[in-house]
């Protein structure tokens, strides 16, 4: 049992808080009010050798384990909740499945240049009518020849504007349906038959780019499936997986910086002649909070040391997202009731917080879904 | 011998040096030696209570203070003083670090407060450290027991008529590796900060070099003078180096200090601590100034410098 | 090709240290960093030898447990670092700082230029680095704000009281640098997680001498900077209330 990071993630923790500090502090607001991507901070998070934490070095990656990665993530959103995302979404969800499934070829052509090729990815599974139901999916991928062509509509495409690569899940047999009929492939950007739609004006996360993902006959190499045939949804599945981790943490993110806040305002507001820390009712509040997101802390930190020692990891994985996420909304919420009228106003960071944190229920397996997963896991 | 010596780099500095150096003279019960390299103030420095000035000769092209290091560490061998004590200017602080060195002295740096301990027989000083949080108390093992002042720590000694010292001439050749090529004067001279009695400084809240006329207008408007925070003046390059306040930077004793924009580091705060009034104007209400401040708006400076400016002036009016 | 050797200290955070009740210092909950100044001269060593070439080492003197401190350092660029540690090294003043630095290097160490900060960002006493040249016998240049290297010379900018000097000086040489000399480079994460493989030289507290202090700390208490803070309105009545106190003040 050793509860104690090594100097090495500690230093992770460091200098990535000193690159947010340095380069998304100042510009958080803003990509959130104009809901604009930050392009140079990505492109220089991936040139700094951010963007493929846990991917082995011969593909640019930093073989680091996944609770270094994870630390990275919740520091990066402390900042900016977004930009946490667009990295986990990036690394979790469309690196992962290159690295995990993709043979040697796909992982140089296309995972590489997402480690540090200043590339990025993006992961196209839900559609209009088949989100929690992965079963109701109709995007399919038609075999003609040496390639396969797609036709169908992805919804809810997190990097969906800016990214570089996609994979994409699509019904290779339709008569097998998802659970068997459907598979996973790399599609480059500006592929003919590949439309991006509209950006998703959001409530929050406003600086992570989401839109439609519209494949009208795309035709793409057989060289670009991933795996093989019918392992589609197994690929999914597994992706969300370790991406919770990433989602976890970024929700202790929120969470962190909801309490940084909260206590920096508490000690300096003054009302009845007294700073509001020295009322209990705020003090309770906030060591509910500290308590909380410690707790959250350790859920997702043991969820990526489970996967990091080969261990099961799925259900952990889970509880930690369901927990740190509905956790980070609680606090963000007092956060803002701490705050007053002044946090529920433009131009305090807790309002922001307060919108970006919805969203870690809902993406990567709403809190619903999670707790299907975490059902089947322990009443099997 | 002198059992108090001074550094006399600069007269102003040396005269407040003076104040505390005669004060320890007398407790200790010895007498005052002022080195200099400057004939010219000697008059000046023993009507202000030195007994003995220790004139070095002058330094020859390509040289600088350091080279005079070797004479004085030669000297004080000789008249074994208890107490030395520099102003702690930036030749000042290099000198007294290398000249603690050579004698193997204790040095405390930029004092605060400087005071003889009977008991200990010893020098007790008070210096800042982490950045300004804390206050260190300590004190000086060995001989001399050597210290540097900041400018303004102490009031100029009186002058005194008719008092009598001594000079002696050293007859030495001063001598550095360190060449000086060229003496390049600062690009911006300012009036210095350090003696305004009104301070208006600018932070990170401004938000372009323009915006510093209405600083200006403002300092103009109360007979202050502009200073800036470490980002402004380092990062931006909007103002001259000379006008940054703080820690490292310059330390000011106004009567009236205004922070404009500014969010209060601890380092800056320690460079305006010694001010009687302190006013700020900060939209963060949480802003760590606040704290520190006697007075503050919260509210944008964009609308309130230029509201300020007109109330002062209509109140002048 | 100058051996570029950049020194270091390992300090409490300062952002980290409490006031306690009557004034104590709350060290309970403290982290360390490379002082600030430090993190300067790291970089101004790196840069040094991306330019003229040589070799860039670091040096700290500290506890044998600081070793979180010395992967930092390398994760700044430099290719090895030197570690004088001690159980007893802790709360040195900056004499025997200076000195136990001097012995480690003379006789290990090559080295060309030595770099320090202007202080440590602890007790920012400034001293460790002339206190150095001292005890090493070699030319001492204080303030650098602009470094370069000519055969066997250095050229720098320093700065002085009323202004600049350019000062010419042999190898080897100490120099200390103003924090406006460069801005630290952020570590990417290549450079901080291969900090670990890069060698770390010890030199055993017991193989050097044993060094007295010359200062000695009697007490350190918090300084107090809290002042009333009345806070007023952004708008015309606040502006209003604000000069009428200073006019009462005698301020304005």
């Amino acid at each position: 049992m050793d509860f104690k990071l090594t100097e090495e993630q500690e230093l992770v923790r460091q200098n990535m808080r000193e690159f947010a500090k340095t380069y998304v502090d100042p510009i958080a607001a803003e990509i959130d009010e104009n809901s604009r991507y930050p392009e140079e901070v990505i492109k220089r998070l991936s040139a700094m050798g951010w963007m493929g934490m846990p991917y082995p070095s011969e593909y640019g990656g930093a073989g680091t384990d996944y609770v270094t990665y994870a630390i990275a993530v919740e520091e990066l959103s402390k900042s900016c909740a977004a930009t946490g995302f667009t990295m986990s979404v990036h690394t979790g969800l469309a690196a992962g499945p290159i690295f995990y499934y993709g043979n040697e070829e796909q992982k140089k052509k296309y995972g590489a240049p997402l480690c540090n090729g200043g590339a990025l990815g993006a992961f196209a599974f839900t559609e209009p009518g088949a989100g929690t139901d992965v079963g109701a999916a109709t995007t399919t991928a038609d075999k003609d020849g040496d390639a396969y062509i797609l036709n169908g509509t992805k919804t809810f495409t997190s990097n969906g504007p800016n990214a570089d690569t996609y994979v994409v899940f699509a019904l290779t047999d339709k008569a097998a349906g998802a659970s068997k009929g459907l598979s996973a492939f790399i599609i480059p950007k500006g592929t003919p038959g590949l439309r991006v739609g509209e950006h998703f004006k959001k409530m929050g996360i406003r600086a992570s780019q989401t839109s439609e993902i519209i494949l009208k006959d795309c035709r793409i190499p057989k060289e670009n499936l991933l795996g093989q045939e019918g392992i589609g949804l197994k690929i999914a599945m597994g992706s969300f997986d370790h991406g919770r981790i990433g989602i976890a943490a970024q929700a202790v993110g929120i969470a962190q910086a909801a309490l940084d806040e909260s206590i920096s305002y508490a000690k300096q507001r003054v009302q009845f002649g007294k700073p509001i820390s020295k009322n209990q009712a705020i003090q309770w509040m906030i060591a509910d909070m500290a308590t909380e997101v410690q707790a959250g802390r350790f859920m997702y930190m043991y969820a990526a040391w489970l996967k990091d020692q080969g261990l099961p990891f799925a259900k952990e994985a889970a509880m930690a997202k369901l927990w740190c996420a509905e956790m980070c909304n609680r606090h963000a919420s007092k956060a803002v009731q701490i705050h007053g009228g002044y946090g529920y106003c433009k131009g305090f960071k807790v309002e922001r917080l307060l919108r970006d944190a919805k969203i870690t229920e809902i993406y990567e397996g709403t809190s619903e879904a999670q707790r299907m997963v975490i059902a089947g896991n322990v009443l099997r | 011998m002198a059992g108090v010596w001074i550094l006399a780099e600069n007269l102003e500095q040396s005269i407040e040096l003076l104040t505390i150096g005669l004060q320890l003279a007398g407790e200790i019960g010895t007498d005052l030696a002022a080195i200099s390299w400057q004939p010219e103030t000697a008059d000046d420095l023993i009507a202000h209570g030195v007994d003995e000035v220790i004139l070095l000769p002058p330094l020859t092209a390509g040289q600088a203070l350091e080279a005079y290091i070797p004479a004085i560490v030669e000297r004080a061998q000789i008249d074994q003083p208890e107490v030395f004590l520099i102003a702690s200017t930036l030749k000042g602080k290099e000198l007294a670090a290398r000249i603690a060195s050579r004698l193997d002295a204790g040095l405390g740096s930029e004092c605060q407060t400087l005071c003889w301990d009977a008991g200990r027989k010893s020098l007790v000083i008070e210096r800042l450290v982490y950045g300004g949080t804390g206050v260190q108390k300590v004190c000086c093992l060995g001989r001399p027991q050597m210290a540097t002042i900041p400018p303004r720590t102490f009031e100029p000694a009186p002058c005194l008529t008719g008092r009598d010292g001594r000079i002696t001439q050293l007859n030495v050749s001063p001598f550095s590796p360190v060449t000086v090529l060229e003496k390049k004067a600062r690009e911006h001279q300012t009036r210095d900060i350090t003696k305004a009695r009104v301070v208006v400084c600018v932070g990170r809240g401004m938000e372009k070099p323009e915006d510093l006329e209405k600083a200006r207008e403002l300092a103009g408007l109360i007979g202050g003078e502009v200073g800036c925070t470490r980002p402004i003046s380092e990062e931006m390059h909007w103002m001259p180096e000379d006008t940054c306040i703080g820690l490292s930077g310059k330390t000011i004793k106004a009567d009236l200090y205004i922070g404009l924009g500014v969010s209060g580091q601890i380092q800056h705060l320690t460079g305006i601590r010694d001010t009687r009034i302190i006013c700020i104007v900060n939209k963060d209400e949480n802003a760590p100034i606040f704290a520190a401040a006697d007075y503050g708006i919260v509210g944008d400076l964009y609308q309130v410098l230029p509201g300020l400016i007109e109330e002062i002036k209509q109140v002048k009016a | 090709m100058p051996n570029i050797l950049s020194c270091f200290k390992w300090v409490i955070d300062e952002a980290y240290i409490k006031t306690g009740p009557s004034l104590k210092l709350d060290m309970n909950f403290v982290d360390y960093k490379i002082s600030d100044y430090d993190k300067n001269a790291i970089e101004e060593g790196v840069l040094l030898q991306e330019k003229f070439g040589g070799s860039v080492a670091v040096i700290t003197v500290g506890k044998p447990e600081d070793t979180k401190g010395l992967k930092d350092a390398l994760s700044r660029g430099p290719e090895k670092a030197y570690f004088v540690n001690d159980t007893s090294f802790s709360d040195l003043e900056p004499s025997q700082t200076a000195s136990l630095m001097a012995e480690a290097i003379h006789d290990r160490i090559p080295f060309d230029i030595i770099l320090c900060g202007e202080g440590s960002s602890d007790l920012y006493a400034q001293q460790v680095g002339p206190r150095l040249a001292e005890k090493l016998d070699i030319p001492c240049i204080c303030y650098a704000s602009k470094i370069q290297v000519q055969d066997n010379q250095v050229l720098v900018e320093r700065k002085v009281d009323d202004g600049l000097e350019v000062v010419q000086a042999p190898m080897p040489v100490l120099i200390t640098v103003s924090p406006d000399i460069n801005i630290p480079r952020i570590p990417g994460l290549k450079d901080t997680l291969g900090a670990s493989k890069k060698p770390v030289i010890e030199i055993a507290g017991s193989e050097l001498n044993a060094v007295s202090a010359r200062l000695e700390t009697i007490e350190t208490r918090a300084a107090s900077l809290e002042r009333s803070g009345r806070k007023f309105s952004g708008d015309q009545a606040g502006i209003k209330a604000l000069v009428e106190a200073l006019l009462k003040e005698g301020a304005i």
